[in-house]
């Protein structure tokens, strides 16, 4: 399962979703079938589910607002635990993704 | 297989002719050399096969004619032999008759008186001669000078009448056996020469009709002048003989009584005391009797033999031998004594035969002869017989005949030519067996290459003409897969080809049609896209245009910012290409002053519409007073959350509000970073991630909440922003970034806010140059006069 465009590309191996590149996408129309992919992937039934995030190198407020809308969905399955790799080599990480742990504060949030 | 494919006649071009060419050409270069070599090495085996046998043959042939001479001169020195055993004989018998008187006398008493017809002889009156009757054993001529005047013998003569009649007991069976003799007899001496000869003839009369005259003459020196006197000379000294014999021999002549060429065997008898001659005793063989031998001879088809003396007169040749040496008889013409032969090779025509050398023996020689004018090539052999004392008129001489033999070369080698003849016929049978066989064989490969060729390039042929088909626009043409080979695989592939050819043939109108069917109903498709999509864009148009109109339009007027008068605002808002969401608000309720900024994920009429439910929500709170920070963003929270479930516009935004109250100013609501430029050129950034969570995510965010205060004083100048500053990008792709706008910030503190705007603003549009403007920017200056 791979979603992709010039400038990025979304994909899932087992339990762990990789994010790459710079995601400008217009709007949440746009980034709905990477809501979907990621969505299918929360309800497949695994334990532990990873945004591995480290190789995304930029992510617009539609693509913030995707990540908060996926925070809630695993909140509101209450034994998945989600694990969400960052890294503060991009400052819009360090800047929004603890905005994830707001929300769902049994998130494991790995900024490195 | 080829089904309908036209036989075609094999091109020089075509795979299968060079195929057979190649095949072929290697197996007649085999053939060529092979049988060349064979048929070379027949000629050389045929060449010297024909050599060993020529020579082989060339040497027994020579040694066969040798050894034929031999035996030849061995035959004829056997009849020679034995007459002069039988002369020996008879002279012994005589000379022992001569040697012992009394018995001589004796004996001849005693025959006279029993063979008195041997001994009584009468008178012929026309012959004058003396001669017994027919009767005798032998017959006895007294010459007419040998008589006297009574006609009768003398005394003298009479006994040897008489004596002479011992020849009647011995001669009759000496010419019985032993050689074959013409006669045998006996002759006085020189003063008594009676002639006794057995068998009887008539010997006088004979003598008369050949030798006219010698009735008269002294006998010895009328017939054989200078015989006796060598026999005298022989008795006074043995070794004046020529040869150590007593026998001696004549040349060859007519014979007195017979008339036949005869040669005669003396050997003269001596007197008891062996001083003088005393007659001889005597024997003629015809000439017959040697021809016979010589002229036995028969080597090969016409070879030939002669017997010649030594002065190369012919004594014996057949008329064959004659006419081949080119003889010529030259007949005797001497009135007296016997009458010759001459035929000598020294006359001949045959000038190789006339310049031979006879005085000694050559071996085998060639010789060219001339014969109905064309030479003939010969091979001469001459032998000599043992020496023999003759007589031919003179003194006794020595002499030793010749034997030669004549073969034509050409009869003698005819078995080398015959074996010759059948090398070069069985070379020949061989060369012709070979040409044929490898004629044979080739037509055998050439068909075999030829039947194996259709075999092996039957399948490429048949690829090719079906190709040839297929090009001439005939589909239905499919080969038939004989082998599995590449050719096979080559075939399936074709056949495969074919197919999808003819079914894209076949259908290609139909399939013309289905495509052409399928392009109008993509073309409608298109077109009712293309309607949808101006549709769309008109919609997308109005929608933006109205998104642009609704956001302006919220947006406070020039002059709600002016009329502060200890704080200067303002403001540059630019939206994107496409119209987003950001948010900026003063709102002014007596002497509170409440200044918004926010950013709402997205762009388009649903942002627009977000941002217009914040900013009536925002006003419609401030109105209703409400003064707690915190629970104005929950307030406005809860109610924007409602409204997007209820609208279902999946949107959010970050929004933060700044408080003022103439003294106090209170920061609340998650956004960027605040930037405060204090007049002592102090910069001071406050993350407000701690102050808040994005608006809509949540139902309740209060206890997400914080406020934080900060101080205000005068020159003090604060500066906020969305992230459409920050995150401008130049054509290198670095963002503009939030050093860079506080350091713009601190270049123009002391200005005005308009000018600290303004200034900022031309900064960044110099810095993102032509690239593209990603989002909405939207910067806010607030001063503390």
């Amino acid at each position: 399962m791979e979603i992709s465009d010039e400038n990025f590309r979304v994909w899932a191996e087992k339990n762990e979703v990789f994010f790459d590149g710079v995601f400008r996408l217009a709007g949440p129309d746009a980034y709905a079938p990477i809501y979907s992919l990621i969505s299918g992937l929360l309800h497949e039934g695994h334990k532990q589910v990873t945004f591995n995030l480290t190789g995304l190198e930029f992510l617009n407020s539609s693509g913030i607002n995707l990540l908060a809308k996926l925070t809630i969905e695993a909140r509101k399955m209450g034994d998945l635990l989600l694990v969400v790799k960052g890294t503060n080599q991009h400052p819009w990480q360090a800047k929004s993704l603890p905005n994830l742990k707001k929300l769902h504060p049994l998130l494991d949030l790995r900024l490195a | 297989m080829d089904g309908g494919l036209p036989k075609k006649p094999i091109g020089l071009a075509s795979f299968r002719a060079k195929f057979i060419l190649v095949v072929g050409g290697a197996v007649l270069f085999d053939l060529l050399v092979s049988g060349g070599l064979a048929l070379w090495n027949v000629q050389r085996l045929s060449r010297d096969a024909t050599l060993e046998v020529g020579q082989g043959l060339e040497a027994a042939s020579q040694e066969y004619i040798r050894t034929y001479a031999d035996s030849t001169a061995a035959q004829v020195n056997l009849l020679l032999k034995q007459v002069h055993n039988d002369v020996d004989t008879l002279a012994g018998v005589l000379q022992a008759q001569i040697d012992n008187p009394v018995r001589n006398s004796d004996v001849g008493a005693a025959i006279a008186r029993t063979s008195p017809d041997s001994v009584s002889l009468s008178y012929d009156e026309k012959g004058k001669w003396s001669q017994n009757a027919p009767g005798s054993a032998s017959v006895v001529s007294v010459w007419g000078y040998l008589l006297g005047q009574d006609h009768q013998p003398k005394p003298d003569i009479e006994r040897d009448i008489q004596t002479s009649a011992v020849l009647d007991l011995v001669a009759p069976s000496l010419l019985q056996h032993g050689a074959s003799k013409l006669q045998m007899y006996y002759i006085g001496p020189r003063e008594r020469p009676i002639f006794r000869t057995a068998p009887y003839t008539d010997q006088a009369q004979t003598f008369d009709r050949l030798y006219p005259g010698h009735n008269e003459a002294d006998f010895w020196n009328f017939f054989f002048p200078g015989l006796y006197e060598s026999w005298q000379g022989w008795a006074k000294d043995a070794k004046t003989r020529p040869v150590a014999d007593d026998i001696t021999q004549t040349a060859p002549y007519t014979d007195a009584i017979t008339g036949k060429l005869i040669v005669s065997f003396f050997h003269p008898l001596w007197t008891a005391d062996r001083q003088d001659v005393a007659g001889t005793a005597g024997a003629d063989i015809t000439l017959d009797q040697l021809a016979e031998t010589v002229e036995n001879v028969k080597v090969a088809q016409s070879g030939f033999g002669f017997l010649a003396m030594s002065d190369g007169n012919v004594v014996a040749i057949n008329s064959t031998g004659e006419k081949t040496l080119g003889l010529r008889a030259a007949s005797g013409a001497s009135g007296t004594g016997v009458t010759g032969l001459e035929r000598s090779l020294k006359g001949s025509s045959q000038p190789a035969i006339a310049q031979l050398a006879l005085d000694r023996e050559q071996g085998i020689q060639h010789l060219l002869l001339q014969r109905d004018g064309d030479e003939v090539p010969y091979i001469l052999t001459v032998k000599k017989l043992p020496a023999t004392n003759l007589w031919s008129s003179g003194p006794v001489r020595q002499e030793a005949m010749l034997l030669g033999l004549v073969v034509p070369e050409r009869e003698i080698d005819a078995s080398l030519y015959a074996a010759q003849a059948k090398i070069s016929e069985a070379t020949n049978r061989i060369v012709i067996y070979q040409i044929i066989a490898i004629l044979m064989s080739l037509l055998i490969v050439a068909i075999a290459v030829f039947a194996a060729s259709k075999r092996i390039t039957s399948g490429i042929s048949a690829l090719a003409g079906a190709a040839k088909r297929i090009q001439a626009q005939d589909y239905s043409v499919r080969v038939a897969i004989t082998s599995k080979d590449e050719v096979g695989a080559a075939g399936e592939a074709f056949n495969r080809m074919a197919e999808q050819i003819s079914y894209h043939t076949e259908n290609l109108e139909q399939l013309v049609e289905e495509r052409t069917a399928q392009i109008e109903d993509q073309k409608e498709e298109i077109s009712a896209l293309n309607a949808q999509l101006e549709r769309e864009n008109r919609r997308l148009g109005t929608e933006l245009a109205v998104a642009e109109r609704i956001q302006l339009m919220v947006l406070p007027l020039q002059q709600e910012l002016e009329e502060f008068q200890d704080i200067e605002i303002a403001a540059y808002m630019r939206p994107a290409e496409e119209v987003g969401g950001d948010y900026y608000d003063v709102l002014k309720n007596g002497r509170r002053l409440k200044i918004g900024i926010g950013d709402v994920t997205g762009h388009g009429l649903e942002s627009g519409v977000l941002m217009l439910m914040v900013q009536s929500v925002a006003r419609a709170l401030q109105e209703a007073g409400n003064t707690d920070a915190v629970k104005f963003l929950a307030n406005l929270n809860s109610a924007l959350f409602k409204n997007i479930v209820r609208t279902k516009i999946d949107k959010h935004l970050t929004l933060a509000f700044l408080d003022y109250d103439g003294k106090e100013l209170i920061l609340s609501g998650q956004h960027e970073e605040v930037v405060i430029i204090r007049s002592n050129g102090e910069i001071q950034r406050i993350d407000t991630m701690d102050l808040g969570i994005p608006i809509g995510l949540e139902a309740d965010i209060s206890a997400f909440i914080k406020t934080r205060e900060i101080a205000f004083e005068k020159g003090d100048l604060i500066l906020l922003h969305t992230d459409g500053v920050t995150e401008a990008e130049n054509d290198a792709g670095e963002l503009f970034g939030i050093e860079r706008l506080c350091s713009e910030a601190l270049r123009l503190k002391g200005q005005s806010a308009d000018k600290v705007v303004s200034g900022i603003v031309a900064t960044l549009m110099r810095f993102i140059g032509s690239q593209k403007i990603y989002d909405d920017i939207t910067l806010l200056a607030v001063r503390h006069r």
